[in-house]
């Protein structure tokens, strides 16, 4: 693969390490940007940035300015380009309507107002989440889906929203749709340097804080590392993969139950001597109702951390009420050599690594952003 | 009932003459929140469901509380026992709980200050209401490692003592409590009240008799020192856990209780547990918790007051007492309604 491909969100997590995937497999030049409020803001992350990517990047990449919720944020970026990924976005599952609206459906409306303007363009990746598929349940096919459906956050409705506003607003931009699953480790290492919902609510488990599980034991959890996430995403950013919708996600049969991972989780905990110590329960199902006066008893308890993280993982709980089984047919034809799913294992090694660092107070030694790692 | 049972061997217990007190000073929320007595907001205990709780004012001890809760059944007690010709010993035993250990005693710490002489430090309330109460010549007990499940934990053993000792007819139950002056008035996201409980365990019934029919106690050592969103977060597993093993232990399905009277915590934790167990909340009796708040160990006989007091309760109910405390303990009794609490 050879070109001009931006990236935008180029700091993030995913972003980065999207970055570094181009720089290690492809030839393509790298347009990185960065949201910074000043001069000085854009020097300390372009420096960070370059600094992670090491020396692939050297001649190769430049770090732009971009604040997606202005007007023409991409003005200083040629219009050269080749292909986009568009990674930027709010992804908390507690981000307010107007926050989500303005950043993840406005933002990837103006990176696609600049898309239009780049003739030689190629691939519009826009990275979006399989929960943008809201409370739908049963199989979710490779498709735009329609917004007449419930959503459990703002998040997830406002990645549905970009989806359709994307498509039906820039039908002449070759859009690809890249649904993510949770990202849950760095790589099949299990190692964790970015903490989400997932994290927290196995760290509510591992201190008693939270002793109930919301969900059903049957719903199936779509788990994938950084590692295969980003090589899925420089793969649909190649110029010759069909425009659409995919599934960046292990395969229904391959996705956990929620039950088996809660018990692969307490099976991880229970070998931590500590943990035995305190002899904490595993945890009982419960179900919508439940799980809400659990969440309204703790809006009383303004002074609690614990409190604060549980209503914090609230909005993404809600879809463990909601199975579905994801098809990602469309993936395999494209993606012809995918890493398969190492489901359990990687619930394995995610947990023992998160207990061994006690959710990172315990830093693990550093290690490089690039594919390498 | 065949199923049901006591404590200890086949003799029957039966718990009556209920009595509390609490700490003079009545304050609101918002009184404590200004003098500095809470960790919370007033507005989100008050979103928990509290509104009122009782404070002791200066030089009112724990003892001053328990001797105001026990007068109140001692009393009616003797009279029924009298009634029934057990002769000159109204009182077999005394148990006494606290929940601060520092209340199972009322020492004089200016005089072991003075003279280093531990005597000071062991000044028993049990024996003083022994003392100070005409009831006999009660043997004491003194439980204070059980937080604040310390008076079902007496009411167990007195159901266990009645079982091992032929002879004894009755044992005193109290529990009382009263913060450090200076203390925050908080534990758990609970507002605390000073107070006292008291209630009487008997091999036979008499008025207003509800029949002991089993207790249940679980302790995880593991949590002896977990911090306040720690004790909420397992309130969650192990209370559930608590009363299935009550349940399985009284011979009963959990359906089986007609009632559940729980301590005065946020109202909506029985919301969930009800759920979780499957009893019908309406079934929860916590109608004390805005005006009493948690008043420690006392809650289950302040609330099984009020809801007797209601008249709703039928002889041949089941009612459940239910407690959560420091330690950790989780402790649950189950009552049986008799034809004499009508």
């Amino acid at each position: 693969m050879t070109g001009r491909v931006m990236v935008t969100g180029a700091d993030g997590y995913l972003g980065r390490r999207t970055a570094a995937r181009f720089l290690a497999g492809t030839d393509s030049r790298l347009v990185l940007t960065v949201r910074a409020s000043d001069r000085e803001e854009l020097a300390v992350k372009r420096a960070g940035l370059l600094a992670a990517l090491g020396a692939a990047a050297d001649g190769r990449t430049e770090v732009v300015p971009a604040d997606l919720t202005r007007d023409a944020p991409l003005a200083e970026v040629a219009t050269t380009l080749t292909g986009i990924v568009h990674s930027a976005a709010r992804t908390a599952f507690d981000v307010s309507r107007t926050e989500a609206l303005r950043v993840n459906v406005d933002g990837t409306l103006r990176v696609a107002r600049f898309a239009a303007g780049c003739d030689g363009l190629e691939s519009f990746v826009l990275l979006s989440t399989l929960v943008s598929a809201g409370c739908r349940t049963g199989e979710i096919t490779e498709t735009l889906l329609d917004d007449g459906v419930e959503c459990a956050n703002h998040y997830e409705w406002s990645k549905g929203e970009a989806e359709r506003r994307l498509s039906h607003e820039f039908p002449g931009l070759p859009v690809t749709i890249a649904r993510l699953a949770t990202i849950v480790a760095d790589d099949e290492s299990g190692r964790v340097t970015q903490y989400n919902a997932f994290h927290n609510t196995l760290k509510l488990f591992f201190y008693g804080l939270l002793t109930l599980m919301p969900g059903r034991p049957d719903t199936r959890l779509y788990l994938a590392t950084a590692d295969f996430t980003s090589r899925g995403i420089v793969h649909l950013a190649r110029s010759g993969t069909a425009a659409g919708v995919y599934h960046l996600a292990p395969d229904g049969s391959e996705a956990v139950r929620l039950g088996e991972a809660l018990d692969t989780v307490f099976t991880v905990f229970e070998s931590d001597p500590s943990f035995r110590r305190r002899r904490l329960l595993r945890p009982e199902f419960c179900d919508r109702d439940s799980f809400g006066h659990l969440v309204s008893a703790a809006r009383s308890l303004g002074a609690s951390p614990a409190a604060g993280a549980l209503r914090s993982v609230a909005p993404f709980a809600e879809q463990m009420f909601h199975p579905k089984l994801f098809d990602h047919t469309r993936l395999l034809a494209d993606w012809h050599d995918a890493p398969g799913s190492s489901g359990m294992r990687l619930v394995t090694a995610t947990c023992e690594s998160l207990v061994r660092t006690r959710w990172g107070r315990h830093a693990p030694p550093p290690t490089p952003t690039g594919p390498e790692a | 009932m065949e199923t049901c049972r006591t404590e200890g061997a086949g003799k029957h217990a039966f718990v009556a003459d209920l009595g509390y007190s609490l700490g003079a000073v009545a304050c609101t929320l918002k009184e404590s929140e200004a003098a500095g007595r809470l960790n919370s907001t007033a507005a989100d205990l008050g979103e928990a469901g509290f509104h009122t709780h009782h404070v002791c004012p200066p030089g009112v001890t724990s003892y001053d509380l328990a001797r105001e809760a026990v007068g109140q059944v001692v009393g009616h007690a003797v009279g029924n026992f009298a009634g029934q010709g057990a002769g000159d010993a109204p009182v077999d035993a005394i148990v006494y709980s606290t929940c601060l250990p520092h209340n199972g005693s009322v020492s004089d710490l200016a005089a072991w200050e003075a003279s280093k002489d531990v005597k000071h430090l062991m000044d028993f309330p049990a024996s003083r209401l022994q003392a100070d109460l005409d009831i006999g010549e009660p043997v004491v007990f003194g439980l204070n490692q059980q937080g604040c499940t310390g008076m079902l934990g007496a009411v167990r053993l007195a159901g266990a003592l009645l079982a091992g000792e032929p002879d004894w007819e009755r044992v005193l139950c109290v529990s009382a409590d009263r913060f450090p002056p200076g203390a925050r008035y908080e534990q758990s996201y609970s507002v605390i009240s000073d107070g006292a409980a008291a209630c009487v365990v008997s091999s036979r019934p008499g008025p207003g008799a509800l029949r002991l029919v089993a207790a249940h106690q679980i302790t995880n050592g593991g949590l002896h020192a977990a911090s306040d969103d720690a004790t909420v977060g397992t309130f969650f597993s192990y209370v559930p856990r608590l009363v299935r093993q009550t349940a399985e232990r009284a011979g009963l399905s959990v359906g089986d209780f007609d009632w559940v009277v729980p301590q005065n915590t946020n109202q909506n934790a029985w919301l969930l547990l009800s759920r979780l167990l499957g009893i019908d909340h309406g079934r929860v009796w916590q109608s004390t918790l805005a005006d009493v708040g948690h008043a420690i160990s006392a809650d289950n006989i302040i609330n099984l007051k009020a809801l007797l007091a209601t008249g709703r309760v039928e002889p041949g109910q089941r009612i459940l007492l239910v407690m959560a405390g420091h330690g950790l303990n989780w402790q649950a009794v189950v009552l049986e309604a008799t034809e004499y609490i009508r």
